[in-house]
């Protein structure tokens, strides 16, 4: 587990490299490398590292331990075929930690950043009603059922894509540039993560690499189903070239609007679901 | 936090870690124990790595809070 968990990071962090120079291509911009954020990790590392004077030191500090903590959970409990219940609760907890990172520094920037977590967390979590759709057709949320119901009756991806594009936006939404990644968008600088520099973000940038491995594993986990591990990892780019194309030709979206179209989505979903209840 | 303390919790987490794969794979303790440890252990581990890594610990500061 533990070779695999260092490699989950790095991937992960690989990922958000090729998202990054993907995005940069698709505007016709160089870019940087594509080890680009595994590189960011590093540097962060040997900066020079405190606390902030106006910073609540335990919280400044706890949340990101807890931040690496909870998509370690998420980690062990997707590939231990857990229930995705869990996984979905830690990422709600992962939206408190996004408030505990912006309101511990005192800056006017992270808590503009931490209350937009809010908002979008009001939003975003809905979004994984769509995910009972996978409970009406599976009988079951428990990942290692999910992925043997696939093994007989096909990747559930094809039966409720309505469903697969639900989760699809949840991750959009945590991607960077992304046009509902209204937590760190530029007018408030780096959102709730703008004080947490040296140590403290090279701890944020391992949550980030863990966390982008962990929610496209269950995005395939839980529509795809049981693939070899090249194939995982190949599935992986694939979808992170996707999400660039989105990030790159869409604007940002304002809080305001982000929030009402995934609340428009979340109703459409409810309907799906409702359908696919009454008549599936 | 000194670079040697950092340092000594750093190897402190990883040689707990360590133990508990030992320790998993010999039967000793179960699965889950061992997961758990690396769940506290992981966060643990690398703000210590960063602690002892970095280039020198600042003075705090008070942050831009606009004009």
């Amino acid at each position: 587990m533990i070779p695999y968990l260092l490699f989950a990071t790095a991937f992960g962090l690989l990922l958000l490299g090729i998202h990054r120079k993907m995005i940069a291509r698709i505007q016709r911009r160089p870019g940087p490398p594509v080890w680009q954020e595994i590189l960011h990790a590093l540097k962060f590392s040997f900066k020079s590292t405190w606390v902030p004077a106006t910073a609540s030191e335990v919280l400044f500090v706890s949340v990101v331990l807890i931040a690496i903590g909870i998509w370690t959970a998420a980690f062990f409990v997707l590939v231990t075929g857990g229930s995705l219940l869990i996984i979905f609760a830690i990422y709600m907890l992962h939206k408190i930690v996004e408030h505990g990172f912006g309101l511990s520094s005192g800056s006017p920037y992270g808590k503009f950043g931490g209350v937009r977590s809010v908002i979008s967390a009001a939003s975003e979590i809905p979004l994984f009603v769509s995910v009972s759709a996978v409970a009406i057709f599976t009988g079951s949320l428990q990942i290692s059922d999910i992925i043997a119901y696939q093994a007989e009756s096909g990747p559930l991806f094809f039966a409720i894509p309505l469903a697969a594009l639900a989760l699809y936006l949840v991750i959009l939404s945590k991607f960077p540039s992304s046009p509902f990644a209204i937590v760190e968008s530029k007018e408030i600088v780096s959102g709730y993560k703008t004080e947490h520099f040296g140590v403290w973000r090279a701890g944020l940038e391992t949550c980030n690499g863990l966390k982008t491995y962990v929610l496209l594993l269950t995005f395939l986990s839980v529509f795809v189903g049981a693939i070899p591990f090249i194939g995982v990892l190949l599935a992986m780019i694939l979808i992170v070239v996707s999400l660039a194309f989105v990030c790159a030709l869409c604007p940002m979206l304002s809080p305001f609007d982000s929030v009402t179209i995934q609340t428009i989505i979340t109703g459409i979903m409810l309907i799906y679901v409702l359908y696919l209840g009454a008549f599936g | 936090m000194k670079k040697k303390t950092a340092f000594r919790l750093m190897v402190v987490v990883a040689v707990v870690s360590g133990l508990a794969l030992v320790l998993a794979r010999a039967g000793t303790i179960p699965e889950w124990l061992y997961l758990a440890v690396l769940v506290a252990g992981f966060p643990l581990f690398v703000v210590f790595l960063g602690l002892w890594w970095m280039a020198r610990e600042g003075d705090a500061d008070i942050p831009f809070m606009g004009y």
